[in-house]
């Protein structure tokens, strides 16, 4: 009887922990959900919907529109967590939900923009993700859109992305 | 048995199987070990300029490492790379380090660490060929191993140790 449980147990501890397996790993996507809105006529409003044990770094954080004729101001960024790096020391990271406010200033006659976005951040589970660059297309009016299209330093690097690092 | 001596031995018995149970479980977060063609032929841009192809230390036992200065994980191993490469070079052990980086950022920090093997670099390039090796994820560090014919037999998605990679190497001799 005791050894069944044994057996039983051991079997439910080896199954159990996929949770650190790749396929459990979420995609940068998936970890790092991007949507971008057009609040006023001069700011967007890019949120970040960060899934729990992932976290983003302040400092990699890079806006860029196209076309260059609609002009970003400087990001405002919430107060970041701080991460205690054995490497790096002290990093500023945000976890969770974030929102950043970008000051934008649309040509008259614009019919609209692309915000992209890059971002690069990590996984508590002990691995981080190559760049990321995610993009949306924002109209003349406010309103909200979700990241149009997304991918890794491949998709920035084969776009025209002007921020090329 | 008293009724209580019993289901503390039930629980502790469970607890223990429990843990034995986590600490066996393989990891499966490890890709598929898959050995995609022209692996070894493959140019990427060597620290002074040049190309180089992985074929150029094929014979030997080569363990390839993808990471970055700025992928703290990354920096954790490599210090162990470096012991490894130092003990076991002689016995014909290749590191080859592949930093998805910019040069500038790369080339200071091998020589703080001292990285006693060859290091190249990439972008697009070296994302799309440690994705071909299974890490679809994209995510760093990632290191294979391949044996002396150029076959991939060991892939590892985070961190690895010397004391994970010894077993994997020592059939490889």
């Amino acid at each position: 009887m005791i050894l069944r449980l044994f057996l039983l147990c051991l079997a439910l501890g080896a199954a159990g922990p996929a949770a650190a397996g790749q396929s459990d790993l979420l995609s940068p996507q998936q970890a790092f959900r991007m949507s971008a809105q057009l609040a006023r006529k001069d700011e967007v409003v890019v949120r970040y919907d960060i899934a729990p044990g992932y976290y983003l770094y302040r400092d990699k954080l890079k806006f860029v529109a196209e076309p260059a004729a609609v002009v970003l101001g400087a990001p405002r960024t919430p107060k970041p967590g701080v991460h205690e790096d054995e490497f790096f020391g002290r990093v500023e990271i945000y976890r969770g939900a974030l929102v950043i406010r970008v000051p934008v200033k649309v040509p008259a006659g614009t019919e609209r923009f692309t915000l992209i976005v890059r971002s690069q951040g990590c996984a508590d589970a002990g691995v981080c993700y190559t760049p990321q660059q995610q993009q949306v297309v924002l109209g003349p009016t406010p309103g909200a859109a979700e990241a149009g299209s997304s991918g890794s330093l491949v998709d920035s690097l084969g776009g025209a992305a002007p921020d090329k690092r | 048995m008293k009724r209580s001596t019993r289901i503390f031995l039930f629980i502790a018995v469970a607890l223990v199987a429990l843990v034995a149970g986590l600490a066996l479980h393989p990891l499966s977060r490890d890709p598929v070990a898959v050995t995609p063609p022209g692996l070894l032929d493959t140019p990427l841009e060597s620290m002074d300029g040049g190309k180089q192809p992985l074929g150029t230390w094929k014979g030997k036992v080569l363990v390839v490492n993808f990471w970055a200065t700025w992928c703290a994980p990354c920096r954790k191993e490599i210090p162990e790379f470096i012991r490894m490469q130092e003990r076991l070079g002689p016995q014909g052990l290749q590191f080859v380090g592949i930093a998805i980086d910019e040069k500038d950022k790369v080339a200071p920090y091998l020589r703080e660490v001292g990285v006693n093997y060859p290091v190249l670099v990439g972008e697009l390039d070296a994302v799309e060929l440690s994705r071909s090796l299974g890490n679809e994820l994209g995510a760093l560090p990632f290191t294979v191993v391949v044996d002396r014919t150029g076959k991939v037999v060991h892939s590892v998605l985070g961190a690895t140790s010397e004391a994970q990679l010894e077993p994997v190497l020592r059939a490889l001799y």
